[in-house]
């Protein structure tokens, strides 16, 4: 989706904007800061500008703030050539077995070298930069945490304060032999603890509680097929439209599946000559299976899968429909309980009516963040205008990408009009020098006009 | 009766299926970048899942090594899955794969145990080389 502009920052932000010392000017009545948004604000800190000694690259640097803590082919095309993303292409260290430029550039592909660091010419796998939006309500099963694509993304313990050692070790080295002291430097504790607080403070921190009254009739009807059981399917893995599965009746946590995605005919990193070795997922070697994302961010966090192999959100609810999915592990499972032997079998309408169910409930999200961030701002002194800038930006991202969300669909042009003057309202409110407040309470009202188009009273 | 069995029969079979699948698979760490971490620094393992010691013995018929962490002797299998990585980084040198003779009496050694609970079968040794 070219052109549009994402962010989300943490709820706690506020306090940690300030320990950050990004205001103007020092404030008396500024608000004590609590331990854990420091941490927040460190957090913050470290991800996006803590290179580890290595390369050059820091967290940031492929979870981009302004793609929702992704990445994607088009907003590459308008880096520059020294960018650390690109550190392949410029490092003669890293020219061989680190990247693949040309898959990175067209599909949005970061190489990882899941299986082992014995063979790096070919033994490796290309993936996709996963979103690190909703993580408190994502990670967690019973067996224990689950990051990454294939649920095992962390050394060590596993957990997600585990996970930036194995990124830094991946992703920041200066050359192949990864020795820690030379290549890079491993984060302390306290740099961990730092990381951990900022991921797990990005976006929602609950589920939705589904079915919502939704205004839209073809997002209700998606939202009902996405509900049912015997067609949809969808809620059995993807609980309220989140990443966690209802099995056997019990709630089974942040799971792991084999759907298939691997199975798929032409995809596109494997239309090139590149060589793109299947990915096998969880463990060494691996079982097939990969982990549940939330669908709740989906809509303007594609490509789509850990394959980057489909670009819209259209297109990854049909994934579902094709025997690629249907001749998998789940699809066969599914087929076994279904009275008819189907496994998932919708239309092209019903396959359209998910897709705008899943781009409404994207959208609210975008609003509730948005207004959230709009009221931290409005909280703001006059000399606090910098710190409010920050969050306006953010918040006008959140509002931006509604608009996209809604518009790639063709749904609700009310809706939309509402949001896009939310938009020039909050950037209004960014330039202004004494309207700040009247602007923000003004793109506030316009966000909660655009909801209303959305969704009924209630939720 | 067999409406009130059909919903029983479905989440037993999905409670099947979830082992099928993978959904009750133990958790793993990414024991790729696991291998280029020092010995002792592992978060969240290192000493708590682990044992760090001297080896203190090595029994290659059997395929056991044993190690004396301060006062304790502790016994475990290495297995053809068991990964031995030598840990070099006290010499500024990458981490190398090693096997079954690298472990050595007097070496210094971490173990994570594929078993917590019973702590018999190695998943990973890490032998410090520090010359």
């Amino acid at each position: 989706m070219p052109g549009e502009t994402r962010g989300r920052l943490p709820r706690r932000l506020v306090p940690a904007v300030l320990a950050g010392g990004l205001s103007l000017a020092a404030c008396p009545s500024q608000p004590p800061v609590d331990p854990e948004a420091a941490r927040i604000g460190r957090g913050r800190q470290i991800f996006f500008n803590e290179t580890f000694g290595g390369n050059g690259r820091t967290c940031g640097t492929c979870h981009r703030e302004e793609r929702s803590f992704g990445i994607d082919p088009a907003f590459i095309a308008t880096l520059p050539k020294n960018d650390p993303l690109f550190v392949a292409e410029f490092n003669p260290d890293l020219k061989q077995n680190f990247e693949n430029p040309r898959l990175m550039r067209e599909f949005g592909l970061i190489l990882e070298n899941l299986d082992g660091f014995d063979d790096l010419a070919s033994r490796f796998t290309q993936r996709g930069v996963p979103h690190v939006l909703a993580l408190r309500t994502s990670i967690d099963s019973p067996q224990g945490p689950r990051t990454g694509w294939s649920g095992d993304g962390a050394p060590a313990d596993g957990s997600l304060r585990s996970f930036a050692v194995g990124a830094v070790i991946q992703h920041f080295t200066k050359r192949l032999d990864r020795v820690p002291g030379v290549d890079f430097r491993l984060p302390i504790d306290e740099e961990l603890d730092a990381l951990e607080a900022f991921q797990r403070s990005l976006g929602r921190e609950r589920d939705l509680e589904l079915p919502l009254p939704l205004r839209g009739t073809v997002a209700s009807r998606g939202q009902a097929i996405f509900l049912d059981d015997r067609l949809g399917k969808c809620n059995i893995c993807h609980r309220n439209a989140g990443a966690n599965a209802t099995l056997g009746g019990r709630d089974a946590g942040n799971a792991n599946f084999n759907t298939g995605v691997e199975s798929l005919p032409d995809q596109p990193a494997r239309l090139t000559a590149e060589l793109v070795p299947t990915d096998d997922g969880f463990g060494t070697p691996g079982n097939g299976t990969f982990n549940t994302p939330p669908l709740v961010e989906a809509a303007d966090t594609g490509p789509f899968f850990h394959n980057n192999a489909i670009e819209t959100i259209e297109g990854a609810v049909a994934f579902y429909n094709g025997q690629a999915f249907n001749n998998s592990p789940s699809g066969r499972f599914l087929a076994s309980t279904d009275p008819n032997g189907v496994g998932i079998r919708l239309d092209a309408t019903q396959i359209v009516a998910v897709a705008a169910f899943l781009r409404v409930i994207n959208t609210l999200e975008n609003i509730r963040a948005s207004t959230e961030l709009l009221g931290q701002a409005e909280a703001f002194s006059f000399f606090q205008r910098a710190s409010a800038q920050a969050l306006l930006r953010s918040a006008a991202k959140e509002a931006g990408d509604g608009v996209a969300v809604l518009r790639s669909g063709c749904l609700h042009p009310d809706a939309v009009g509402h949001l896009e003057e939310s938009v020039r309202l909050i950037q209004d409110a960014e330039r202004s020098l004494f309207g700040r407040r009247r602007l923000i309470r003004e793109a506030i009202r316009a966000q909660e006009s655009a909801r209303t188009r959305l969704i009924g009273e209630g939720k | 009766m067999k409406e009130g069995r059909e919903p029983r029969m479905r989440r037993l079979m999905i409670g099947v299926a979830a082992t099928l699948l993978g959904a009750v698979l133990p958790v793993h760490g990414q024991k790729a970048t696991e291998r280029f971490i020092p010995l002792g620094q592992s978060p969240g393992l290192s000493q708590k899942a682990t044992t760090i010691g001297e080896v203190a013995d090595v029994d290659a018929r059997a395929q056991t090594l044993t190690v004396v962490d301060k006062d304790r002797r502790l016994t475990v299998k290495i297995t053809e899955q068991t990964q031995i990585w030598l840990d070099r980084s006290k010499v500024k040198q990458t981490t190398l794969t090693g096997s079954f003779s690298d472990l050595k009496s007097g070496r210094r050694v971490e173990v994570k145990y594929l078993d917590p609970d019973t702590r018999q079968i190695a998943e990973w040794v890490k032998v410090e080389v520090a010359q």
